[in-house]
Order: structure tokens, then sequence, then C-alpha cells
């Protein structure tokens, strides 16, 4: 039962992931290869403020979601001014950057160890120690996700972002700003991924530069892929499947030293065959 | 003299990064396709060559084999993969997306059979320097400095001089006029993932050679040689080339000043400044 | 081409200039070695349509792009109403009441018809993502009253029985006047329209001039880009010959189409 609600609850973090690579590329149609590093701001930032005791995890929630936000947009108002290119070439960038940051401070980030013994979140005296207390935490926040997001596409902005990917031109053709447009998408994808890292980091107790690197960025990406573009059952499918896929493998004999590389294999393979046969995933619309 | 030691080793590796970067921006700006695969078949190219010569092959055998599996490994992504796509009118980003597949499954193959760990390319010769002004070189990196440009100098003739380089950039500058010119813009796609890929696995091997390798060398390398295409003025192959390598010699004497991990924050951040003082590119041609 | 100069309307140059709707003014532009716009100088008048003629790449598609700020000339200013708007940004000349179409059409083909209108209705508060987080009753009741706008739009325009269709399932001459409805939906009071006639059928056609031709008298200025001289019989009030990005004529329609010379140059000398 334990193990059930720990996958659950992962799935729901990831499926916040999930809706900010949703926001970035399936609907706004803007390519980021940095969500892992982000989802690791989001992380680490939760874990040191509640290690050291700075920040009740309410505040370091809402820091998270901040400075998330904030790189986000940093990395996408020099590099949308010019285009979507050189916004993959940046989010690389940062990726790199920020994974080199993670390990290579050890003072700040506990360097390639990582942080352990993340205090678990206390709300309102409550301590949310295990699985059976977290999971109402993780389903509060998932569905205050789903809502945001319903809300965000059914509004103007949903619908201008939605016309952009179409036809960026002619959206500025009428008199929009499609460049602070895009940066605010990657504002509010930023929260999205900062709350799941945050999430993270206080569910398992630890975070360290793997949960974060450019791995977790493929793996993200492949949740959108085979969830689906743009949709919120597509959010919710991806990162369910995804996340029991490395339980499908641990049945099989495989050598411990090849495992990671074979479920990367996997996720390459799944983004080739969906985009060749199924651009719009299992519940999304067109890519 | 260590700076000088610095300099040399990035001039080394900026010859390989240029080769890298000439290439892709031969195919991107041919095919239009962000082709993320293009650092995997670089690694591929080394680890052919390290293959063989544990079987006994010298490095000279070892290396057209190399040149050959990697061409037949580029030109099989852009039929399998890219064709099939653009035929079904994909956008930019399922081909971006489809890239990013290609290249987890050649790497991860590659971490898969040949373990992530760092393999070395190991030959009778590997060892052995001369010495220049002080300056000591491996006969790989020798091999680099003289490959570096040569290739270069090859790609820019091959685009601008034979019939199958004019017709690419015909291609490159208005597809659907080639399209309908017969020009046979896939074909030429095609033929062209050959030709760059099978010239990378050139500075694949040697930088195998001279430094070691693991699956995941491509990926950085890739960001180096994209950030090294824009800053050069997308389309033009000198300032790509020009533009790596000072990337690569930031990158090498800024280990001065900064441990190694972080040269490619030195890189990262040059290229930030770049964008947001000059992005067009530094050395862009007046023309179109 | 020494009837250009015969063909000038008004009095003299300088009295007609000061009053000028939009004012085009020496206007050059060159990409590379191709120059597109010459020492380009028209004027359009408000309440009227223009006509743009001239051969293929005479200059008329990028005067578009210098008038509604998506290009920089070279030389040259363009005055709306006497400001000028050189270096504007182009959704600060979009705020000023200019909209241009475009002859791709470009419509959100994903989007539903109704859709396409909405998005081109001014907004301050669109480009912001924190809003229907922070407010989303405003963003709702927003929502709702951007559809009544957008709906009341495609009935002036004639198609709002296809408000919830998709733009793929309609006929080209529908989709044609859904260009005009977005324009219409940006407030724009100077439509720049590229071709808005071009392929249509004789009862489409029928149906576009005539709207064109309502929309004037509610108002509306246009300036179009169009090819076939029977429709420039049609709508136009005024007619400019562009040729090698450089005005050759500016006036009456009857006596440009009339002039052999011009003609020669539309229909034999073209590039």
């Amino acid at each position: 039962m334990n193990y059930l609600l720990s996958y659950l609850i992962i799935a729901e973090i990831y499926a916040l992931a999930a809706m900010s690579t949703n926001l970035l590329i399936g609907v706004t149609g803007i390519f980021s290869i940095a969500q892992g590093a982000i989802f690791g701001i989001g992380a680490y930032i939760v874990a040191l403020s509640t290690l050291s005791d700075t920040l009740p995890f309410p505040l370091a929630m809402l820091l998270a979601m901040l400075l998330c936000s904030l790189v986000n947009v940093a990395m996408a108002l020099p590099s949308l001014r010019i285009s979507g290119d050189y916004f993959v070439v940046t989010s690389l960038g940062m990726q790199f950057v920020l994974t080199a940051a993670f390990t290579n401070l050890p003072g700040i980030t506990g360097g390639a160890s990582g942080l352990a013994g993340v205090p678990p979140p206390v709300l309102f005296g409550v301590e949310l120690d295990d699985s059976q207390s977290f999971i109402p935490l993780a389903t509060l926040a998932l569905f205050a996700g789903m809502a945001c997001y319903w809300v965000v596409m059914r509004s103007p902005f949903g619908l201008l972002i939605n016309a952009i990917r179409e036809d960026e031109l002619a959206v500025s053709a009428a008199g929009k700003n499609v460049l602070m447009t895009k940066v605010g998408v990657a504002a509010l994808s930023g929260v999205y991924v900062g709350v799941a890292g945050g999430l993270y980091s206080t569910f398992l107790s630890f975070i360290d530069p793997s949960s974060c690197d450019i791995s977790a960025s493929f793996l993200l990406l492949t949740m959108f892929v085979v969830g689906g573009a743009r949709t919120l059952a597509g959010c919710l499918i991806g990162p369910a499947l995804l996340m029991a896929l490395p339980q499908a493998l641990a049945v099989m004999p495989i050598p411990s030293s090849a495992a990671g590389p074979l479920r990367q294999i996997i996720y390459g393979a799944l983004l080739i065959t969906f985009m060749l046969f199924r651009p719009q995933g299992i519940a999304g619309q067109k890519l | 003299m260590l700076f000088l030691q610095l300099l040399v080793d990035g001039l080394v590796s900026g010859c390989a990064m240029g080769v890298v970067a000439v290439t892709f921006t031969v195919i991107y700006t041919t095919t239009q396709v962000f082709h993320i695969g293009h650092g995997a078949i670089y690694t591929l190219g080394g680890y052919v060559v390290w293959y063989l010569t544990e079987q006994g092959a010298p490095f000279v055998l070892a290396l057209p084999v190399a040149i050959a599996i990697c061409a037949a490994a580029g030109a099989l992504i852009q039929q399998q993969l890219y064709n099939r796509l653009m035929q079904r009118n994909a956008t930019p980003l399922v081909l971006l997306i489809g890239s990013l597949g290609a290249a987890l499954v050649l790497e991860n193959t590659l971490a898969a059979v040949f373990s992530p760990n760092i393999l070395n390319i190991v030959t009778s010769w590997g060892n052995q320097t001369i010495s220049l002004a002080g300056v000591r070189l491996s006969l790989a990196q020798v091999a680099l400095l003289v490959s570096g440009p040569v290739l270069f100098g090859g790609m820019v003739a091959w685009a601008n001089y034979t019939a199958l380089g004019k017709r690419t950039r015909a291609v490159a500058a208005n597809e659907f006029l080639a399209e309908i010119t017969r020009l046979e813009p896939r074909r030429v796609h095609v033929v062209v993932l050959a030709i760059t890929s099978g010239v990378v696995a050139i500075p694949g091997a040697l930088i195998a050679l001279d430094h070691g390798m693991h699956p995941y060398t491509g990926t950085l390398v890739l960001l180096t040689a994209t950030i090294a295409m824009i800053s050069g003025g997308l389309g033009n192959l000198v300032g790509a080339f020009v533009a790596a390598v000072i990337l690569s010699v930031v990158q090498t004497v800024s280990t001065i000043v900064m441990p190694g991990q972080w040269s490619i924050a030195a890189t990262f951040g040059l290229f930030v400044v770049l964008m947001i003082f000059k992005p067009t590119g530094l050395f862009v041609r007046s023309t179109a | 081409m020494s009837t250009a100069a015969s063909i000038l309307d008004g009095p003299t140059g300088a009295s007609v200039a000061a009053a000028a709707y939009l004012d085009i003014v020496g206007v050059s532009k060159s990409f590379g070695g191709l120059q597109a716009l010459n020492d380009c100088t028209f004027n359009v008048t408000h309440r009227q349509i223009t006509c743009l003629v001239g051969p293929n790449g005479a200059g008329k598609t990028t005067i578009f792009n210098v008038i509604t700020g998506f290009i920089r000339p070279d030389a040259g200013t363009v005055g709306f109403q006497g400001q000028p708007l050189n270096g504007m940004p182009s959704r600060h000349i979009v705020d000023l009441g200019i909209c241009r179409s475009f002859q791709n059409l470009r419509l959100f083909s994903e989007l539903s018809v109704l859709d396409n209108v909405t998005v081109y209705l001014p907004s301050r508060t669109d480009e912001n993502p924190f809003r229907p987080v922070l407010r989303p009753f405003r963003a709702n009741s927003e929502r709702r009253e951007r559809r009544a706008a957008a709906l009341a739009i495609l009935e002036e325009v004639g198609i709002a029985d296809r408000a919830e269709d998709y733009v793929r399932n309609l006929s080209y001459g529908e989709q044609k006047l859904l260009c005009i409805a977005r324009l219409l939906a940006s407030g724009a009071e100077l439509l720049l329209l590229d071709e808005p006639a071009s392929g249509l059928s004789a009862q489409a056609l029928d149906t576009m001039i005539a709207l064109l031709l309502q929309l004037k008298e509610k108002g509306k200025t246009f300036l179009v880009v169009e090819h076939n001289t029977g429709i420039v019989r049609r709508l136009a009030d005024r007619v400019v010959f562009l040729h090698q990005g450089h005005v050759l004529a500016q006036g009456d329609p009857e006596a440009i189409i009339a002039d052999p010379a011009l003609g020669e140059i539309y229909f034999g000398g073209a590039i």
C-alpha cells in the first residue's frame, strides 16, 4: 500500500512538472531542454531552506516558485528576442551550467552526493513524514495546478499562446507583444516546475544532481510526448506510464550498469516512435 | 609556460570543435533540422575506432571504417527519420524531438554496449609527443591541428566549387524552388548528412585518441558547436569555424582562473553576452 | 515616363501632402543587392479606397511591411494623420489604427473562426499569464465579452453562422472574409489589404467588393494591393502605380488604367 502511495505521489509530482513542459512546448511551441535543471532549482531551494531552518515549508515553496520563474524568464528574454532555436541552445547551456553548479558547490548543494535528511513538510503544525500524510498535499497541489492550467487555457492569454504556436507573425500583426507573451509563459511554466521540485525533495528527504541533470530533462520531455500535448489528460497519463517503466525494467534480467542507459534508449525510442506515428501522444493534440 | 600550453591545447580542441561546428552548420542550413544527433555521431566515430583498435587493427585502417559507418548512420537518420517526418509536414518542433530521440538512442546504445566509463584508444604512437617552442604536442594533437583547417577548407570548397555543393546551397536557399526544379532536395539531404557525418567522425576519433571519451561527450561538444554556429553568424562557415576556435581557447585558458567544470559556464556566459549585444553573430556578412 | 507627370491628382503637391491621411514620402529600402523600394512617394486619402497596382516584384508587399513597422526603411518617412511612424514598434502602429492582411491569409488553422477573430481584439491584459490565475472570474467574464464582440464582427462581415467552425471547413471566399473580420476586430481605421479578391469566384467577389464598399461608407480607409483591373475599377477611388519600387503615377483609376505606357509596363516589361 505504501508502495502504491509512493508511486502515486511521484506521479503527481511529475504531472505538475509535465504541465510546466506542456505550457512551454505543447501550447506555445518553445522547446526547452532545461526543465530538469529548473526542477532542480525548486528542489534545492526548498531543501536548503528547510534543512537550515531558514524558512518554513510554505514560504520555501513560494521562494522556489519565484526563483524558478525568474530563471526561466532570464533564459527566455534574451534568446526568444531572436528565435526559438536560440532558446534551445540557451536552455541546453543553462542545463549544463546548473548541473555544474549543483555538482561543484559542495558547500551549498552538497556536491555530487546531494543533500540528505531534508525535513518533511510541516503544515499547520503537522509533519507530513510518510506517504500517507504526504499524499493529500501532493494531490492538493496537483488539483490546484490543474485548476490553474484549465483557467489559463480558457482565458484570453490561453487563446493568445495557442495562436502564437499556430502563426506568430499573424499574432504580431494583430498588435500583440509576442515576445512578452512568451516570456510570460516561461514565467508561469517556472512556477509549476518549482512546485514540483519542492515537493520532490521534501517527499524523498533527499536531492542530488542526478535527479535534475539532462536525463531528467529527457524524462520530462518523454512524459510530455507520450502523454500528449496541451491536454490535462496527457499531463497525467505521461508521468503515470513513465513512472511505471523503471518498475517494469527492474523485473527484467539486465545488468545494473546497463539499466540507466537502457531507460534512456527506451525514452529515445519512444520519442522517435511517437513523432513518426503518433505525434499527438496518447491523449493530446496535434504537435 | 602554462598559458601558452593551454592556448595551444585550446587551438587543438578548437580545430575539432570547428569541424563539428562547420558540419553542423551545413546540416542546419540545408535541412533546416536542428540535428542534435550530430553529437552522437561524433561520439560514434570515436567508439568505432576504439573497438577496431582493441581488435588489433591499426588506427589508420580503423579511421576510414569509422568514417564510413558514421556516414551511413547519418544518412540513415536523415532518410528514415527526418525525410519521413518532412513528408508528413512535421513542424520544426517535431523534427527537433525526433532528432533528440535519435541522439538518445545512439548515445545510450554506446553506453549500454561499451559501458558509461571513460575509454582510451591505445595506439603504438599515441604517446609520442613533439616539442615546439616550449609546448608539448601529442601526435594526435598535431593530427587535429592539421585536419581541422583541412577539413574546414574541404567543406568550404565542396560547398562553393563542386556540383553537389552548389546544388546543396541551392536547396538550402530555397527548398520549395528546389523541389519544383527537380533538384531533389530529399536526396540532397541524405547525401549532405552522409558527408557531414563521415567528416565529423575524424575529430571524434582524434579527440578520443587524445583525451579519451565516454558516451555522452557528444552533447557537450554539440552545445559548443551550436554556440559557435550562432556566434559566427548563421550560415557562415568561416564564422562558425573561427568562433569554435575562439570558444575552445576561452574554455581551455579559463581553467587558469576557474576549475575545469566551470569552463562550460564561461562559454555559455559569453554566448549570453553575445546574444544581448550582437545577436546576429560576430561575423555576419552584409549580403543576404 | 513623361505620362506620369500628367497624372497627378489635386492642385499642386504641397497643399495635398499636408492633409494626407497616410503619407509616404521618399521611402527607399534595399535587401542586399535588391532595391525593393526606390524613393517611393504617395498618399492615401481618408475614407477612400486606394488601390496599389504594379507588376510583380514592384515592392507592394515591402511597402506594407514598412508602413506597419515590420521593416525599417533605409530612407524616407511614413506619416499617419500627421504623426510620423518611423521607428515605431509594429504593435504601437496597430494601436494607432493601422492593420494589414496577408496574401497567404495566415489564419490560425487549429482555432475556430470565432477564436481567429477574438485573438485580434485589442487588449491591455492579454499578455499577462498570471491574470487568469489571480482573477479567474474576471478572466471568464472577459472571455465572454470578447466572444460577443467577435460574434458581432462576424455578423458585420457575414459569416456569423460559421462562428464555431474550423478554418479548414470554410470556403476560400469565407476565409478571405474572415481575414477582413480579423482586421476589423483590431479596431483598424486604415486597413491594408494584400490581394483580398484574388482567387475568388464571381459570387464571392461580389460579396467581398460589396463588403469593402460598405465598410468605406462606415468610415474605413483602405489601401489595397490588387492586380485585376476589373476589380480595381469597381473598388478604387484612387490608384497608385508602383514599378520597381517607385511610384510612376497616382490618381484617377480610369486615367491610369487607360494609359498605354503604364499598360505596357504592367503587361509587357515586368520583372
